[in-house]
């Protein structure tokens, strides 16, 4: 059997995988506590849990995408494992990548060696793993800061409302910006017309579900409209690739020369 | 004289108590894979091949952690940032999955309430996304490997995956603050005309910092 998918490495999967979800499960229950506590309705709690579930769904299937794409070169269970904990989609790519490039080979070539497994193994966690470092020594003094922020800023109602609204706008613009005009590492999903497409496809989705909930007072609907437009977008990304012809779909802003 | 500190309410403090318990508990897990594996199999590599690769990744995943974690703790709340770093996936699916779940119980970060909303959806969304990652390993891998196949039918929407989530979740604050949400979807354009590749983790933090102070500007021009 090979060493990569032995019964020692699910071993070590289940092992990690249950710590995961013990965690999980711990800080749900505290919250939901600190919640009803607080007075917010089961309902929201309840929608909260449904819509994060269902939002949940489609960039999970993009995570499971990775790690079949390394387990042809690291088996099936490391990625498991390293997309489970801490994990990220370009990281763990990345990180396996340049151990793999030092021992001259790469991932599209599968790992025979014990060794060279150990190796690609240490550069992933320890490429990660900084950040578990800085958050138990940073997170209480950024709170307490943020807390003062708010606590001050809550005497103004409006202020509160736009800084917050502000900080979220700022984390999406990053991403909205690569749609428009980002360039990826490996060329795949480079700015151009298909990633316009499906942006402007997701945000007019969205903005059409959201009115129906209003006007229609659909307020089932509302946690679902979100997640949905994403599912929309996502389909009308396969359909133009089936009904635009290939020069126009291929157009992104690096190709066109 | 120092200055007294301000207290935490006693949930923020079980919070923080239980976050570094349970991130440091993470650490060592994570720190285990690795030894577990070189163990067991008498595999310990040569240390000067690791250096090399490490020289490579270090400084840009170690320089992106210090920006994450000033960027996202505000934004994550405590419970939510100690669950968000251990499980991972952090920009492209549990912050996007708090920020929908704080825009639909009209609540926000930084507030009790919007703590709470926030570690829930993080939780529910980490047991999902394992759940899913277990399911597809065990029974759907071949599958999944052809649905998601450069050839196959399928691929755009995984490729286009970002675009389509970040589209939708944008929607609701263009339609509701347009004004705010220009000039930071501008300065990424522009950044991104100087440094196409530029890693997301640091073009997050320029558009934020530009977003915060332009809606600063704003409040004072009297312009929002």
């Amino acid at each position: 059997m090979d060493f990569k998918e032995s019964g020692f490495m699910y071993a070590i999967a289940a092992c990690v995988i249950g710590f995961v979800v013990i965690e999980s499960v711990y800080f749900i229950v505290k919250a939901w506590r600190a919640g009803r506590k607080l007075g917010i309705s089961k309902e929201t709690l309840k929608n909260t849990v449904v819509s994060s579930a269902v939002f949940s769904i489609a960039p999970a299937l993009s995570i499971l995408t990775t790690v079949i794409v390394l387990a042809s070169a690291l088996g099936i269970v490391l990625p498991w494992i390293r997309l489970s904990v801490i994990g990220n989609l370009a990281y763990e790519t990345v990180a396996s990548e340049s151990m793999l490039e030092v021992m001259g080979s790469s991932l599209s070539t599968p790992i025979t060696e014990p060794k060279q497994f150990g190796a690609v193994a240490w550069v992933m966690t320890l490429g990660t793993s900084f950040a578990l470092v800085l958050v138990p020594i940073f997170c209480k003094g950024i709170h307490r800061r943020v807390g003062k922020v708010v606590n001050k800023s809550e005497k103004n109602s409006k202020m509160a409302d736009v800084l917050s609204a502000a900080a979220f706008i700022g984390i999406i613009a990053a991403f909205i910006a690569r749609a428009i005009y980002g360039k990826t590492a490996d060329g795949v999903g480079d700015a151009g017309f298909m990633s316009i497409a499906t942006l402007i496809t997701a945000v007019i989705a969205s903005f059409l579900l959201e009115l129906l909930c209003e006007k229609c007072r659909l307020q089932k609907l509302q946690p679902f409209a979100m997640p949905l437009a994403m599912f929309l977008a996502m389909g009308m990304a396969v359909l133009l690739t089936q009904v635009v012809p290939e020069q126009i779909r291929a157009f992104t802003w690096w190709n066109q020369m | 004289m120092a200055k007294r500190k301000e207290k935490m309410s006693p949930y923020y403090e079980s919070v923080h108590r239980a976050g570094r318990i349970w991130t440091l508990g993470a650490l060592g897990v994570l720190l285990g894979v690795p030894v577990a594996i070189c163990l067991r199999f008498n595999a310990w590599p040569e240390m000067d091949a690791v250096f090399k690769a490490l020289v490579k990744v270090l400084p840009i995943y170690w320089g992106t952690a210090v920006i994450e974690v000033l960027t996202y703790t505000p934004m994550l709340g405590a419970g939510g940032t100690y669950l968000a770093f251990v499980t991972g996936n952090i920009t492209n699916l549990k912050m996007p999955c708090a920020l929908n779940a704080l825009e639909n119980a009209k609540t926000r970060a930084g507030r009790e309430e919007g703590e709470v909303i926030s570690t829930i959806s993080i939780g529910v969304s980490a047991i999902t996304t394992t759940v899913i990652i277990t399911a597809g390993v065990l029974l759907f891998a071949p599958f999944l490997g052809t649905l998601t196949d450069p050839d196959s039918v399928f691929s755009p929407a995984f490729t286009y995956i970002l675009p389509a989530l970040f589209g939708a979740l944008g929607a609701g604050y263009l339609r509701k603050h347009w004004r705010l949400s220009i000039l930071p979807v501008v300065a990424g354009v522009v950044v991104l005309l100087f440094s196409p590749t530029m890693a997301v983790g640091t073009l997050l933090f320029v558009t934020l910092v530009v977003s915060i102070g332009g809606a600063l500007l704003m409040l004072k021009l009297k312009w929002v």
